[in-house]
């Protein structure tokens, strides 16, 4: 036992980069060489895989269901099947436009903040003493800061803005939630780039922005990927604040807003409902889609710099 | 120009070199400005509104000193959130850390299935809060899931209207915030186990170690810090975003028996015209926060 402990400790950074550990393996696993205990193991989590999955089963299902099927035979995937319940989702929510003003409001803010999160980097990066420590430190800082204490006052600086009842003041706003993790995981990753390879841009003139631009910025792009798909999840799936800042007019309200709409207006009826949820959460799951990997980075990312 | 000493040469070095680094972080101006304005900013305002007896966004407001703070701590209802969210943290917290790292442990040795119950584990990383309420109010609707599998069961007489119940309502918010967030935690445990040499779960297993003590007594002491991590993003999770839920949910209700102070913080402000009194609520939050922060740092320090 004492030996196992002394062996090194993996740093911190290496868990950002899971690597497979080759090893032998029996068929299933590593556990089917342990006594009858593995069967408590395997049901435990089969079981909540099971209460992980039921609630999602019986959204998908619901959504392509009438009604009174839905009450009568809840769990059966075998009812006729319909797609009426999307068509009233969309019309009854105004889930069109409130898909665009989100997508206006997602890109207007991922946009913003690269453009203000992308030069500080570049500077963070190059600085060498103690003045980029300490503004390097301001930006971690923003970490420990819950956003949603300052709920009010933030409603407040809308008013005085002029900006409140607008999507524009939520460009504005989200970039600021996103910088600090933005800003430190582009720091550590320009910070990778070799020296040498921006002397040699510099001896071929080139300025600070070349350099930027055609050194740092292409190097940097794994890192861009992972904190634009951060990025892009939680500004996609904010809801507070744009429930209080723009407010319930259905011309300006997001998808996450105009979501709980529907349950307002279809109590009884969980099957729309149900298509709604699957509407608004199919940017989303496209973009999973397509990064799957780098998505799992990324949300690792987000946790191991918080 | 007389020569100059080597002492003044480089101080001048540093000073120009300091110039030039200033110059350089100019860049970072613009973002500096922005965490000010929109995340600094407000949350200093916030100490400032807590001290102002004001009754909507926009009526006057006059000044109250700590008087909201002393309401506060007379308020019946103040104490009820208090209570179910320290119930909330401490239902929640360990079901979630524990849970959570032994389903990374798990995971970890790569049973047959994993890659599809990592996959199925991912889909709560994607819900919006409201999508995720929205889920429930299906799942727990008089005739919802729930009550239709009991039903199934034979077990109708335990079926109720679990948002609507006063007894069920809160465990059911628990509930919600369980399931969504176990999941995402167990994931980022799954990784930082993985990081772990394999050669030290290896030697245990000569030396005889089952899985239940290289769970405990070799992998948990490893990730003792990462553990941490986990356990502060729960914690911050819990106490301020489950106000969505909350109010998707339930509005607090039935009476108050689902409020959590996140959530009075919205509902003074927005619904009841207390803006000034809703901040005081929300400074105790933040420092609820910052104190959790500190704890929870604190306990998981890395021992070795």
């Amino acid at each position: 036992m004492t030996t196992t402990l002394e062996a090194p400790a993996p740093s911190r950074t290496t868990a950002s980069a899971p690597r497979s550990t080759p090893r032998r393996r029996t068929r299933g696993g590593a556990l089917a060489r342990t006594g009858p205990s593995k069967y408590f193991a395997h049901a435990g989590v089969w079981l909540y895989v099971i209460l992980l999955a039921a609630p999602l089963y019986y959204l998908l299902i619901s959504a392509f269901k009438r009604n009174t099927d839905i009450f009568n035979q809840p769990f059966s995937p075998f009812t006729p099947l319909t797609l009426d319940n999307f068509g009233l989702a969309f019309s009854q929510a105004s889930l069109g436009t409130a898909l665009l003003n989100s997508a206006y409001i997602t890109i207007g803010a991922e946009v913003l903040t690269l453009a203000l999160a992308v030069p500080a980097a570049f500077a963070l990066a190059r600085a060498k003493g103690s003045l980029g420590q300490m503004v390097e430190r301001i930006f971690a800082l923003g970490f420990l800061i819950p956003g949603f204490a300052a709920l009010v006052p933030t409603v407040l600086l809308s008013i005085a803005m002029h900006l409140f009842h607008t999507r524009e003041f939520l460009i504005l706003f989200l970039p600021a939630s996103a910088m600090p993790l933005t800003v430190i995981l582009l720091t550590q990753a320009m910070r990778a780039v070799p020296a040498e390879l921006e002397e040699s841009a510099v001896l071929d003139g080139a300025g600070p922005l070349r350099v930027l631009w055609s050194v740092y910025v292409p190097l940097a792009v794994p890192t861009l990927t992972v904190v634009a798909i951060l990025n892009f999840l939680s500004f996609w799936n904010e809801y507070f604040f744009s429930l209080v800042i723009i407010g319930p007019e259905a011309t300006l309200r997001t998808a996450q807003v105009a979501l709980p709409t529907l349950s307002i207006a279809n109590a009884a009826q969980y099957g729309v409902l149900a298509a709604g949820i699957l509407i608004t959460l199919i940017p989303a799951y496209l973009v999973y889609a397509v990064f799957a990997e780098k998505m799992e980075n990324a949300v690792l990312a987000g946790a191991l710099k918080g | 120009m007389t020569a100059l000493s080597p002492d003044v040469v480089a101080l001048r070095r540093r000073r120009s070199r300091r110039r030039s680094e200033m110059l350089q972080l100019s860049a970072t101006l613009p973002a500096l400005l922005w965490f000010l304005v929109f995340t600094i900013g407000p949350l200093v305002s916030l100490f400032y509104f807590s001290t102002v007896n004001w009754r909507g966004l926009i009526a006057p407001r006059t000044p109250a000193g700590f008087e909201n703070f002393v309401r506060l701590a007379g308020d019946p209802v103040v104490w009820l959130a208090t209570g179910n969210t320290i119930l909330q943290l401490v239902v929640t917290l360990p079901i979630v850390v524990v849970g959570a790292f032994m389903i990374a442990y798990y995971l970890n040795l790569k049973p047959r299935g994993h890659r599809f119950v990592r996959a199925l584990m991912f889909t709560p990383v994607l819900l919006s809060a409201s999508a995720l309420a929205m889920v429930f109010i299906g799942v727990f609707a008089p005739k919802g899931m729930i009550n239709g599998f009991l039903e199934i069961l034979g077990l109708e007489q335990l079926a109720r209207p679990w948002l609507a119940n006063g007894d069920s309502a809160m465990l059911s918010i628990i509930i919600v915030t369980i399931w969504c967030s176990m999941s995402v935690s167990a994931i980022m445990l799954a990784a930082r186990l993985n990081s772990i040499d394999a050669s030290v779960f290896e030697a245990a297993e000569i030396d005889g170690c089952g899985h239940f003590r290289r769970m405990w007594s070799i992998a948990w002491p490893m990730c003792r810090e990462f553990v941490g991590v986990v356990t502060m993003l729960q914690f911050l999770w819990t106490l301020f975003s489950s106000a969505a839920v909350v109010l998707l949910l339930t509005k607090g209700g039935p009476g108050n028996a689902t409020a959590t102070l996140s959530f009075l913080v919205y509902d003074f402000a927005f619904n009841q015209s207390k803006v000034g009194y809703s901040q005081a609520v929300a400074v105790v939050l933040f420092v609820v926060g910052v104190v959790g922060i500190l704890v929870i740092r604190r306990a998981f320090r890395q021992k070795y």
